[in-house]
């Protein structure tokens, strides 16, 4: 009997609810735009504005995604390839108005040969004068933003190629270098033909970045494809050389094939997103592509959950919504009231450790950290309160947003490294509360195969039909069965007296225990 | 001629045709113009020895911390910044008022305490707490009476940039050691720009001039070949801090109990500890000592360029550099941090030598900061163990 023509106890959709959860998706697809119409009519610039950056950056964030979550490789060069779409982009579709005022400016670096370069130009060589008209503008942004992805995913493919070599931290660093590598030669003579040097191209149209229907229609695109990927046997390939790429290659994983192509795939939406971005901008400048950038997508994904599309976008909008909305933080207060306020959130942070200690039942409840925090709220309310005249001086919290984000950040990966959802990605199965017949992640890593009458036509106590559930101790005892027949042992976790359960609190999943022993 | 033969002498191989090249190109330059003379590269090779200096005291905070956790800790570069500015306001703004001069009193005191406690073994013991009290004291006085010359601010700085690296542990680093490692560089690189910001929001958002008045800064004038080279005495000051503190650092790890813990620890963090190293203890050590070179590399780095750039871009480039030649000379090795940093400061400033400004040669000196990550990624890809370092081949 052929292993793969056989259904398995994972295949768990049926085909009736396939149907529900296609209509399920058009519909919320449906809901989706008359919701941004409700947001568009609203009117307000500054939400369609931070709609459309949240869209703009859920691409970054999204590709940046597939290679630190999905393969696994810490990759810090995204604002690398974001900068190579933007500048590519912004060349591209320049106006002859503001191509003019570059070449008569006296400090441009720019020379007619390389202002001649634009999709216009291009269009017209090849014939096509009917696509060069003002109102087919929308289609050389498109052919620009597409030909600026392009060139970002041939650096891609470049620095994708130390990674067949290096792994781990050093990687990181590799692929930093690359970012600061890319933005640093910007501005140097060599590029400035193209790049203007540190003056960049003023003057971009912001009639694309800053449409919610472009910049939704593209994250939707993205969001389409990237899913697609992960979650096709490309994808699969991906996460397993995330979890172990010695057992990966061994299992017939071509390493090289898939991490290339996680870099190239990932760095095109890069640099399409690049594309948008200069053009929500407004412009290009080499400051628009600072590591921060990278940073921000950094914090946006362990936030979300690294590793999960859904995550990601959830992510995405809380950096979205703190860098467009956290202005208050920045403004100018009395020392007063930042004492006051200082002493407000260590308030709420004791209360918060407290709550979180209780819930998850850790003792002594009142740890000593958060009688710190309370004593340094207390400390402040009372300067604030007694002492007026102590602290008369204003204070601009400038940089606040960024302060936030990066406590934020820090906060997650000490007290809850997985992010909001982990690794699930949304499903209306998910949604709906409903039981998977298969077996969840875990069980598939550890005595699933139990469960599977084709792996274990002996058959256990456990009922494949009873819905998701750890295995049982008669499930047990059949692996220990097995296991003293089988020398070659079925997994450490179900020998080491653990029994391949985890404690509930200890997350879905926290990462691979190689990590830990490396 | 066999592999391992070729494999051994194709470094020198480079490196003597390296050598011969910019010989070459030296004597080239000096038949184009008499302004290349051997003065002007003496210049350069002094130019080289104080920036190398200043690069390998940031490289050996990386290179320890590599050694021992296996962590790039993107936040020393920011380290490196507080120090230069906890200096730059110890000399400027004191004397302080009571309550701040107790809090930075208190402070550096625990610093001072801690680096008694390295050669005393325990927090209890009463040379440590004699230190303790001593320094509270004396320092709140200090703090509120003068203003303090270059090296009291110096040593001040060293030492409440020693406590900023140990805070810097506990809080972000000790909770993640079990941590997957992607999780811990993360946290570092939020650590990093959460120093940025705060740096930017308590210090300065624009450059700073740093002109203490020491005699450090004092005009020297040296003979080359007959022509003089106006210099100052940083040209001597800076190698030879740089040489004292690491010859300390060295003498500290090879020869101290503590040091040989860390050794340990650096070998197999795990048997180290079964074998009752605190490694907690170790690596809290590490961040101390690290820090505290750092602080002494960013003091006199505000010394030899007279300004600090803004917070947020004055740790980054030196950080990385420093970073690179951690790297370079072989992460975890304390020699080859140095050398490392060597080679880093010569490559930057020969670069603009070697190539000046000229018609023909307009580029070379616009990629002198990166150059310094081209040579990274060579040397990882090439040879990732560096110099002088050991395979760090990861095991399966």
């Amino acid at each position: 009997m052929a292993l793969h023509q056989t259904p398995t106890a994972f295949d768990d959709v049926d085909p009736r609810k396939r149907v529900r959860n296609v209509a399920l998706t058009f519909v919320a697809i449906g809901l989706g735009v008359l919701v941004l119409m409700l947001l568009e009519s609203i009117g307000s610039s500054k939400l369609t504005q931070s709609l459309a950056l949240f869209a703009i950056w859920g691409v970054a964030t999204v590709s940046l995604n597939l290679i630190n979550g999905t393969l696994g490789i810490l990759s810090l060069g995204h604002h690398g390839f974001m900068l190579i779409g933007g500048y590519t982009t912004g060349l591209l579709i320049l106006d002859e108005a503001a191509r003019a005022r570059i070449l008569t400016s006296a400090r441009s670096m720019m020379t007619e040969e390389s202002l001649a370069i634009s999709v216009t130009s291009m269009l017209r060589s090849l014939g096509l004068d009917a696509l060069t008209t003002p109102e087919t503008l929308w289609v050389r942004f498109l052919i620009a933003i597409f030909l600026g992805g392009l060139m970002a995913a041939f650096a891609g493919l470049i620095v994708g190629i130390p990674s067949l070599r290096l792994r781990g931290d050093y990687l990181a660093i590799v692929t930093f270098g690359f970012g600061e590598i890319i933005r640093l030669s910007a501005s140097t003579r060599l590029f400035a033909e193209y790049t203007n040097g540190a003056l960049g191209f003023p003057g971009l149209t912001s009639e694309f970045g800053k449409s919610i229907w472009w910049t939704f229609g593209v994250l939707a695109f993205t969001v389409f494809v990237i899913s697609k990927l992960k979650f096709s046997s490309y994808g699969r390939a991906m996460q397993a050389i995330r979890e172990d790429e010695v057992a990966a290659q061994a299992m017939g994983i071509n390493l090289a094939y898939h991490k290339v192509l996680g870099f190239v795939i990932s760095a095109f939406f890069a640099g399409v997103a690049g594309g948008l971005w200069v053009s929500w901008l407004g412009g290009v400048r080499l400051d628009f592509f600072l590591f921060q950038l990278t940073f921000f997508f950094l914090v946006a994904i362990s936030a979300g959950g690294t590793g999960s599309i859904t995550g990601v976008l959830l992510g995405t909008a809380l950096v979205v919504f703190v860098r467009q909305y956290g202005d208050p933080l920045e403004q100018t207060y009395t020392l007063q009231q930042w004492l006051a306020f200082a002493g407000g959130a260590l308030v709420l942070m004791a209360a918060l450790a407290v709550l979180f200690r209780s819930l998850r039942r850790l003792r002594p409840r009142f740890h000593w950290s958060a009688g710190v925090l309370a004593g340094a709220a207390v400390l402040a309310f009372v300067i604030a309160a007694i002492d007026p005249a102590f602290l008369e001086g204003t204070f601009r919290g400038f940089g606040m947003r960024a302060i936030f984000l990066s406590v934020l950040l820090i906060a997650i990966m000490v007290f809850r490294p997985e992010g909001m959802i982990g690794r699930n990605e949304f499903s209306w199965a998910m949604l709906l509360r409903e039981r998977r017949s298969g077996p969840t992640d875990e069980e598939r890593g550890q005595d699933a195969w139990l469960t599977n009458p084709v792996l274990n036509p002996r058959g256990t106590d456990v009922d494949p039909e009873a819905g998701p559930q750890k295995p049982t101790a008669p499930g047990r005892a059949a692996a220990r069965e097995l296991d003293a027949d089988w020398d070659e042992g079925v997994d450490e976790a179900s020998r080491d007296g653990t029994d391949g359960s985890r404690a509930p609190d200890d997350g879905p999943d926290d990462g691979p225990d190689d990590e830990r022993r490396r | 001629m066999s592999a391992p033969q070729l494999k051994r002498w194709l470094p020198w191989a480079i490196l003597a045709l390296l050598v011969l090249l910019i010989v070459w190109r030296m004597l080239y330059l000096g038949t184009v113009s008499e302004r290349f003379n051997a003065a002007f590269f003496a210049r350069a090779a002094i130019d080289s020895v104080k920036l190398g200096s200043l690069y390998a005291l940031i490289a050996l905070g990386y290179t320890m911390v590599y050694g021992i956790i296996r962590l790039i800790n993107f936040a020393h570069g920011e380290v490196f910044m507080v120090g230069a500015f906890a200096t730059y306001f110890l000399f400027t703004i004191t004397p302080y008022s009571l309550p701040g001069g107790i809090a930075l009193a208190i402070v550096m005191a625990y610093a001072a305490m801690r680096v008694t406690e390295l050669f005393r073994g325990s927090m209890r013991d009463p040379l440590v707490l004699g230190v303790g009290v001593v320094a509270v004291v004396g320092l709140t006085w200090a703090l509120t009476s003068f203003t303090w010359p270059f090296w009291a601010a110096l040593v001040g700085s060293m030492l409440a940039t020693g406590v900023l690296g140990l805070t810097i542990d506990r809080v972000a680093y000790v909770p993640l050691r079990t941590a997957p490692r992607n999780s811990l560089l993360i946290t570092a690189i939020a650590v990093s720009f959460l120093l940025q910001n705060v740096g930017l929001l308590a210090f300065t958002n624009r450059q700073t001039p740093f002109r203490p008045d020491t005699p450090l800064n004092d005009p020297f004038t040296l003979v080359v070949a007959g022509q003089p080279v106006l210099t100052n005495n940083l040209l001597v000051a800076i190698p030879v801090i740089t040489l004292v503190l690491v010859l300390a650092l060295t003498s500290f790890v090879t020869r101290s109990r503590l040091g040989k813990a860390m050794r340990a620890s650096a070998q197999d963090a795990e048997v180290a500890q079964m074998m009752g190293v605190s490694v907690n203890k170790v690596i809290a050590t590490t961040f101390l000592l690290g820090s505290i070179l750092a602080a002494a590399g960013g003091a006199m780095w505000g010394l030899n360029f007279g300004s600090l750039n803004q917070p947020a871009t004055l740790g980054i480039l030196p950080g990385i550099k420093a970073f690179a030649a951690a790297v370079i000379g072989g992460i975890g090795s304390l020699p080859g941090a140095v050398i490392g940093a060597m080679i880093i400061g010569f490559s930057e400033n020969f670069m603009s030598a070697l190539f000046p400004r000229t018609p023909t040669f307009q580029g070379v000196t616009e990629f002198k900061d990166t150059f310094a990550f081209v040579l990274l990624i060579i040397v990882l890809l090439v040879r990732p163990s560096g110099i002088v370092g050991e395979d760090l081949s990861e095991k399966v």
